[in-house]
């Protein structure tokens, strides 16, 4: 059976997720005080490993690695509301793609894990 | 088994091992985070040899014409000598043999290289006043096309380069440069391509030399030039692109004056960030180079992406300015 990140379309999916999931942040109020004023480079570099890592794809992020560097916007006021905004924004965009809903639901799981690192709980 | 050439040392590596991790093993300091080919925070050069494709996945093809590649997910299977992307501190003696204003305060500076400089036009380098003081600037020139660099040099109020290169600088005087840099280049290769370049102050410089690779290397899609200028006598080469946009039919170029003046009939123009919609209405369909003011770059950066365009298809360089 192929692996989740096989299934979604590998690194070509990220690289279609991305622009699409990064503007929808841009977008949305609720959550793009964090995003902006940041280098936009910088930032789909970022969001690219995001994405790989959520699709289940290969990555090196430990949960130190996601307290570190999401320290200074927990200090702005990061909370459960804004991940779940962004769990929300990863699966309209996977939607958009056409990935199908279990897919898009596992993706959730993977990002929710993270959750407690992201808010350094 | 193969080896790398890495600070003129040849390490061997393993079977199947990273460039990365030989380094790292080697107790050189590289930086680095994911180590899967994603954050590019371990990004280096390659100066000779054959780079895997799969060292350059997902960096953009300006990154990629010139050597660069992620450490991390090189694993080389033929020798290759690398350097550390910033590793720029070679430089080289060039004679200034043109030095005439091209408005009240924007300079054309002239040089001869007196070795091989190699670059790309759109592409920066770093002059040197003393051995800790450098301020970097555009080539305005294409090598292809021009005997001599052309730089436009803004004077800077209390700039300690751009004075001394306005006021003391003479025809004849050598000066030290750097080789060039930057990704904000004319890939060949997809010549119908609508290109959209906009530019403030001598943001035009990079931007000109873009346009005339592109036209010299066969680029038929349309070419729309915008600079965006303060006042109406900044718009310095307004009659050398008027005269080029005459002779090229794909080359459109506009102006956009910020602030309306008495004595010109020339009126305020629309916003910039309006104006490139107005040009690009499908921004999906389209390649933009932004170059000059740092707040207006990333402001056009941002409205191009969020109307639809790829951020893989914006070049930009925001000029940071300092004293």
């Amino acid at each position: 059976m192929s692996s989740l990140y096989e299934r979604i379309g590998g690194e070509a999916a990220v690289e279609a997720a991305v622009d699409i999931f990064y503007r929808k942040v841009l977008t949305d109020d609720r959550v793009n005080d964090y995003f902006d004023g940041v280098d936009m480079e910088q930032q789909i570099n970022k969001q690219k490993g995001f994405l790989t890592m959520v699709f289940g794809g290969p990555n090196n992020y430990t949960g130190k690695d996601m307290r570190e560097g999401h320290k200074h916007l927990v200090a702005r006021g990061l909370n459960d509301s804004h991940v779940d905004a962004i769990v929300e924004l990863l699966g309209a965009t996977l939607q958009e793609l056409g990935v199908a809903a279990e897919d898009i639901q596992e993706v959730a799981n993977i990002a929710n894990s993270v959750r407690d690192d992201v808010l350094n709980k | 088994m193969t080896h790398i050439i890495f600070d003129d040392k040849q390490i061997e590596l393993e079977e199947g091992q990273s460039v990365l991790s030989v380094l790292l093993d080697n107790n050189y300091d590289i930086p680095n985070s994911c180590q899967a080919g994603v954050c590019q925070s371990c990004m280096m050069q390659a100066v000779e040899g054959e780079i895997p494709a799969a060292a350059q996945a997902g960096l953009k093809d300006t990154l990629r014409a010139q050597g660069y590649f992620l450490a991390c997910s090189c694993q080389p299977t033929s020798p290759l000598r690398v350097m550390a992307a910033n590793d720029m501190d070679l430089q080289s003696p060039a004679t200034v043999v043109g030095h005439t204003l091209l408005s009240d305060d924007v300079l054309r500076l002239r040089l001869k290289p007196q070795s091989d400089f190699v670059y790309r036009a759109g592409q920066f380098t770093n002059i040197w006043k003393t051995a800790k003081l450098a301020r970097s600037y555009s080539l305005a020139s294409v090598a292809q096309l021009d005997d001599v660099l052309e730089l436009h040099i803004r004077r800077i109020p209390n700039g300690e380069l751009s004075s001394w290169l306005h006021d003391e600088i003479k025809t004849g005087d050598e000066l030290k440069i750097q080789p060039a840099s930057g990704d904000c280049f004319y890939v060949p290769g997809e010549v119908e391509q609508k290109l959209l370049l906009a530019g403030t102050g001598t943001g035009l410089a990079p931007l000109t030399g873009i346009v005339r690779d592109a036209i010299a290397q066969g680029h038929k899609g349309e070419i729309h030039l915008i600079h965006g200028v303060r006042r109406h006598q900044d718009l310095y080469l307004h009659q050398t692109l008027l005269d080029m946009a005459e002779k090229y039919s794909q080359l459109r170029y506009y102006s956009n004056v910020l602030e309306a003046d008495n004595d010109s009939q020339q009126k305020t123009n629309r916003p910039l960030e309006q104006q490139i919609l107005d040009i690009a209405v499908e921004p999906a369909q389209w390649k933009a180079y932004l170059c000059g003011d740092a707040a207006i770059v990333n402001t056009l950066k941002k409205t191009l992406f969020m109307s639809g365009m790829a951020m893989g298809s914006i070049y930009s360089d925001p000029f940071l300015i300092s004293a």
